[in-house]
């Protein structure tokens, strides 16, 4: 099967006040038709840029997409024309965002945003948009949807909010649904009902998810495949559970061990043994060297990591052959491998 | 004033239970008023707190989780009176805090800090963070200035800072490291509890690892209580001993962590700990949440007769509509639930 939405030798820099950085230092992934792809990482490694980038939406200034490509159904879109980037988004790429409250307008109600982003990509009248923002609302698990179809944003609570930007973001059936921590700001178990909601909403439509957060935990829930990224590279790719079980990048293993554990299996009278720690912190984007980017808190470093920066493939492999697989950028977790 | 610490727990596991608790709240409440809808309508109260008991043992750790604006904050910051309770008593080592008077409670004030969620908005970006740390020793008059600069210090090596980046200021700090100085801060005058708000839920988890472990050394070296929120329960069932599960203000469930875990008998946290995100639930396999909950908790203005969960629990019954559960003892725990789950 080929991917439905390809993104090859990625690279994005931003002019800051430390001169131009690199927030994207060249990333490749793919997104598989109606697959649920997880972008995980902490806090500033990309995976927003990442996301902004599919949809076009590079703040320029201060931002440069430098180098690399995107490739929607065949077509680069890097080079599509904002007219042609205008079509796509929406339509065939949508995007929901963390806090819906900034991005829904805070006076136009429900139904109208919802009929709004229908009319702009489909030839139909504005009571036929309605009568169909009414049924998403009734898809997306909002109780008497037509009164709410009426609705402002203030005056819903804030996973009834999100799930009327994930109406919208589905109301032209697109391919590719890019959800940027869809749940970070909702209490868990709303985050639960919306979680369930993504999944349903894959299982009726088909479409492909990329589902981006810093929580392990719901790339369990949601993803087929998980892309690891850290300081504005991928540094670990592969099928969920081969990353959750079989972690081979250290970093992936640190960031899984750090997890406190949950529930009855952790329900010891003994106190349960610290965490493991991952020493350090994130390097700042603008003194990044050479080498590894996280060989500064790695316990497997050696002189190579520190000269010479890993390759996420296996040498000698093409792209297409190991994003399939598991794919690493270490030079232990290679040595590991061809041992 | 010497800065000894208090005599330290054993070396595994949390300190055992003593006969008085360092901190108890018995029927503590807040309310906050609303602004009037006209100048002759009758004032409306929010009740944000409604006569929650609870105790914090010496060298423990009571955890307070909940959903956002179940009262959670407003619990712990009435008692340490940072916040006015209306009603309730808050008893420290047998004396009323909300009784005291001003003296008194500066003085008591060593005893109690706070460390809050936000390391970027808890710490003054104008001040060097040696001072930032000192500052609680200034204000309450806490040793001579030489020890005082001594004591600084030491506490920035007992956090894990390096003394010589005592004269840089918060911004020139990552999020860890700001809460580190929150901690060092709340520690200078050798407190017996710290209250705790959310010290972990704005940092990533690889350095909330590095906290949660640092506030656990910190509590075995010197024997802290600690007053715990969070909503986060892996976070909670790593730190805490015995923890209480708020729902809109009161008190759902109460009992130790390993009788929580391993057998929730309140819906509510049944369904939190069914809706925290785990690594064994894999979408490979497929799952399915069987008791989930519907819908948001309902507004703290606008309060149901019965339970207050009833409007979202699996379990219902007609009778939780019309008759509220008390906090009854449960075969080790405490549930306010007139149909608990099977221990
Ligand atoms: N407008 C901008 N100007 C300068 N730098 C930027 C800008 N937007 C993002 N960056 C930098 O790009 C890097 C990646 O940012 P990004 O927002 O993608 O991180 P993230 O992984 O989404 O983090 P978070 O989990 O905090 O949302 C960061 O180091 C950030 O500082
Ligand atoms: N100063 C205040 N004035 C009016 N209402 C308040 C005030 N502080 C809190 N409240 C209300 O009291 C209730 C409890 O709030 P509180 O902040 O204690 O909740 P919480 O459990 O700490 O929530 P979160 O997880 O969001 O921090 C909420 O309904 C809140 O809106
Ligand atoms: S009292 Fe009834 S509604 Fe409330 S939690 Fe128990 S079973 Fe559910
Ligand atoms: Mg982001
Ligand atoms: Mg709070």
């Amino acid at each position: 099967m080929d991917p439905l939405l390809s993104v090859r030798d990625l690279k994005v820099e931003f002019d800051t006040r430390h001169g131009r950085v690199t927030a994207l230092a060249g990333i490749s992934l793919d997104v598989m038709p109606g697959e649920t792809l997880g972008i995980v990482g902490e806090s500033g490694c990309g995976k927003s840029i990442t996301a902004l980038a599919m949809m076009g939406l590079i703040p320029n200034p201060p931002g440069h997409l430098t180098d690399g490509q995107i490739v929607f159904e065949g077509e680069d879109i890097t080079r599509a024309s904002p007219r042609r980037m205008r079509q796509l988004r929406g339509r065939d790429i949508s995007m929901i965002f963390q806090e819906p409250m900034t991005s829904l307008n805070p006076v136009f109600t429900a139904g109208d945003q919802i009929a709004e982003a229908i009319m702009l990509h489909q030839d139909v009248s504005k009571k036929e948009a309605w009568e169909e923002a009414v049924e998403l609302l009734r898809v997306v698990g909002i109780p008497e949807p037509r009164r709410r179809a009426a609705s402002y944003p203030h005056e819903m609570s804030g996973g009834m909010r999100q799930r009327v930007m994930i109406a919208m973001a589905i109301s032209c059936r697109p391919k590719v649904l890019i959800a940027d921590e869809p749940t970070t700001a909702l209490d868990v178990t709303v985050q639960a009902q919306i979680f369930d909601l993504m999944r349903d909403i894959q299982e009726k439509f088909g479409v492909a998810i990329v589902m981006i957060t810093h929580d392990m935990g719901a790339i369990a829930e949601m993803a087929d495949r998980v892309a690891v990224m850290y300081a504005g590279r991928v540094i670990e790719q592969g099928r969920a559970d081969d990353i959750l079980d079989d972690p081979r990048h250290p970093y992936t293993s640190g960031l899984i061990g750090c997890i406190p554990a949950l529930g009855r299996e952790a329900a010891s009278a003994e106190r349960l043994p610290p965490l493991a720690e991952i020493p350090g912190v994130v390097p700042p984007l603008h003194l990044l060297g050479a080498g590894c980017a996280f060989a500064d808190r790695c316990p497997l470093v050696h002189d190579r990591c520190r000269r010479e920066r890993p390759p996420l493939a296996p040498h000698g492999m093409a792209a297409q052959e190991f994003l399939g697989g598991h794919a690493v950028a270490c030079h232990a977790a290679e040595r590991e491998i061809a041992a | 004033m010497s800065f000894d610490g208090h005599p330290s727990a054993g070396p595994s596991g949390a300190a055992p239970l003593a006969e008085q608790p360092l901190l108890e709240a018995v029927g503590l409440s807040v309310r906050f008023p609303m602004p009037k809808k006209s100048p002759f309508a009758d004032r409306d109260y929010l009740h944000a707190v409604r006569g929650v008991n609870f105790k914090v043992h010496a060298g423990r750790t009571l955890g307070v989780v909940g959903e956002s604006g179940s009262g959670k904050t407003t619990t712990a910051m009435a008692a340490v009176r940072l916040t006015e309770a209306y009603d309730g008593a808050v008893m420290f080592e047998g004396r009323d805090v909300l009784k005291m008077g001003p003296e008194a409670l500066r003085k008591q004030r060593r005893d109690m800090q706070v460390i809050f969620q936000d390391p970027y908005s808890s710490l003054n970006p104008r001040d060097r963070v040696g001072a930032i740390v000192r500052e609680p020793l200034d204000l309450m008059d806490v040793g001579e200035r030489k020890d005082r600069a001594d004591r600084v210090k030491e506490l920035f090596s007992l956090v894990g800072l390096r003394p010589d980046q005592m004269a840089l200021f918060p911004h020139q700090f990552s999020g860890g490291q700001r809460q580190r100085i929150s901690i060092a801060r709340a520690l200078a005058t050798n407190p017996k509890l710290i209250v705790c708000d959310e010290p972990v839920s704005a940092l990533d988890v690889a350095i909330q690892a590095q906290v949660l472990n640092l506030l656990r050394r910190l509590q075995d070296q010197f024997g802290l209580s600690y007053l715990f929120i969070s909503h986060d329960l892996g976070v909670v069932q790593f730190i805490c001993d015995d923890i209480a599960v708020m729902y809109l203000g009161e008190i759902v469930e109460y009992a130790d962590r390993p009788t929580l875990f391993a057998a929730p008998r309140h819906p509510y946290t049944a369904a939190l700990l069914d809706a925290a995100p785990s690594l064994a639930r894999r979408k490979s396999a497929g799952y399915s949440r069987a008791g989930a909950v519907k819908g948001d908790p309902p507004s703290p203005m606008n309060l149901p007769k019965g339970c207050a969960f009833a409007g979202r629990c699996p379990r219902a019954q007609p009778r939780c509509k019309d008759e509220k559960p008390m906090l009854r003892p449960l075969e080790g725990a405490k549930v306010a639930c007139h149909f608990p789950l099977e221990g």
